[in-house]
């Protein structure tokens, strides 16, 4: 079984508009009437967790929600088959907006992200309670996403190692300071979320060799790999053994809604080797499946043709040491 | 069908040790009535409701009472919530719990919820495991 654990989930809005236009205060009209729009839940584990359950792996999703729209997210949950475990606050879970607008033939997506409830301390000895028991049950952790106020950055320093006393592997997504605590715990991956954080183990992420070098570092902290952003169509991964580059020959105008497309390349690759396949296999199936997801209105992609179609412009290629 | 097709897959569950005021709370943002109660490793070993909690900070004679404006002062209700509300819930919960199996089918659990006049039923693995619950709600709509 594998546990997801997002601190901070969401509803996420998104609204499809035909333009955006930058108003004024001269201007005495400022309505932009949506083509449509979509709620669902959201948060890098909960869409995970959505994937998983949409290919039919056992998973449990955790975290805190509250108020009204911590019903939303749960309901989202279960109806798309998703075991949920989450703890009740007395703040509200926060809403997410994202605004796709199309310009030409690109789709160029704006988001609004709340920074969400203020968490109690009694609130987190609830979740930790929880996340023990179900390490009894768990093969796999996956802790990621932002956090919450209230929640010390160690959270995912100290939840890695819970789970390492219990036999179970962690896969971290996150940023910053919680990021690199987490890191010290020494999870078995490691991907940063470079969407407003371009640094990583001191190194500023600013050209191949640089997230290289990050990777390396990572790995040298004792992590077991680092999946690290290059391109919006291209990944490194760097792990002891070796380091990859992913790419694919898909034009990014392909893309319809890039949101979350990162945390589906993440579940597939996690899906892939929960199966027992090889790292190889796991990250051109992972990258397949966030350029799929990339490719659809909704956030998570699980069609099974559209990502066997990917895999065949996926491309991974290792990268071979200087002097090797 | 069997009872993992129609069930709602939430684990929310409290342990023994809750104290009854934690678990109002989580029963009032949570919105739900009950509550199973589990182990350490997550296994089902207990069910509390608010009526439970009810009966609990009534006088204990309430049972013989035909109506509850027999009491003479609702304050008393009030007093012993106030004075049970650390008191962990194991000292209220019941322990002859009624549940269903995944692998049980609809009629089963559509059975007991009538017999036993409960509003949802723990569900367990083969290992005891709570796993989900089935509500009265998740029938309705099955049957439909």
């Amino acid at each position: 079984m594998i546990v997801t654990v997002t601190l901070n989930p969401s509803v996420d809005k998104v609204y499809w508009v035909d333009s955006l236009p930058m108003c004024d205060t001269t201007q005495e009209v400022f309505l932009t009437r949506a083509k449509r729009s979509a709620t669902s839940a959201g948060g890098k584990g909960v869409n995970m967790s959505v994937f998983f359950s949409q290919m039919g792996l056992e998973n449990v999703a955790m975290g805190f929600v509250g108020g009204h729209t911590g019903h939303v997210v749960v309901r989202d949950l279960r109806d798309r088959e998703v075991t949920t475990n989450f703890v009740w606050t007395r703040e509200e879970t926060r809403t997410n907006v994202t605004v796709l607008e199309r310009r030409g033939e690109t789709v160029v997506p704006m988001l609004i992200n709340e920074p969400g409830p203020t968490i109690s301390p009694s609130d987190l000895d609830r979740l930790i309670r929880r996340y023990r028991r179900m390490l009894h049950r768990a093969e796999w952790v996956v802790l990621a996403g932002s956090l919450p106020q209230g929640v010390d950055d160690g959270i995912y320093a100290r939840l890695t190692e819970m789970a390492h006393d219990a036999g179970v592997r962690v896969i971290l997504s996150a940023y910053g300071d919680a990021l690199e605590r987490g890191i010290c715990a020494h999870p078995y991956i490691v991907k940063p979320d470079t969407r407003e954080h371009r640094v990583l183990m001191g190194v500023e992420l600013s050209s191949r060799e640089a997230i290289i070098e990050a990777g390396r570092k990572v790995v040298g902290s004792g992590a077991g790999m680092a999946i690290i952003s290059h391109e919006v169509t291209g990944d490194i991964v760097v792990a002891e053994e070796a380091a990859w580059e992913i790419t694919t020959s898909v034009s990014t105008r392909q893309f319809r809604n890039v949101v979350g497309a990162d945390d589906i390349f993440l579940a597939g690759i996690v899906y892939k080797l929960v199966r027992g396949e090889s790292v190889e296999n796991a990250l051109r199936y992972g990258f397949a499946a966030g350029i799929a997801s990339a490719e659809c209105d909704e956030r998570v992609c699980s069609n099974a043709e559209q990502i066997q179609e990917e895999l065949t412009r996926a491309a991974v290629k290792r990268i071979e040491r200087e002097g090797e | 069908m069997k009872v993992r097709e129609i069930m709602t897959r939430d684990l929310t569950a409290v342990e023994p040790d809750v104290p009854v005021r934690e678990l109002i709370f989580i029963f009032e943002n949570a919105e739900v009535p009950n509550m199973p109660v589990v182990n350490e490793d997550g296994m089902l070993i207990g069910f509390i409701s608010e009526k439970d909690l009810i009966r609990a900070a009534l006088p204990g004679y309430f049972e013989m009472l035909h109506s509850a404006s027999f009491i003479p002062d609702m304050n008393q209700l009030a007093r012993k919530l106030t004075q049970i509300a650390d008191d962990p819930i194991e000292k209220y919960m019941s322990r002859d719990v009624h549940y269903v199996t995944e692998e049980d089918d609809d009629l089963r659990a559509a059975d007991l919820v009538i017999r036993k006049g409960v509003k949802n039923l723990p569900v367990v693995d083969e290992n005891g495991y709570l796993v989900g619950r089935v509500r009265r709600i998740d029938l309705l709509r099955h049957f439909l």
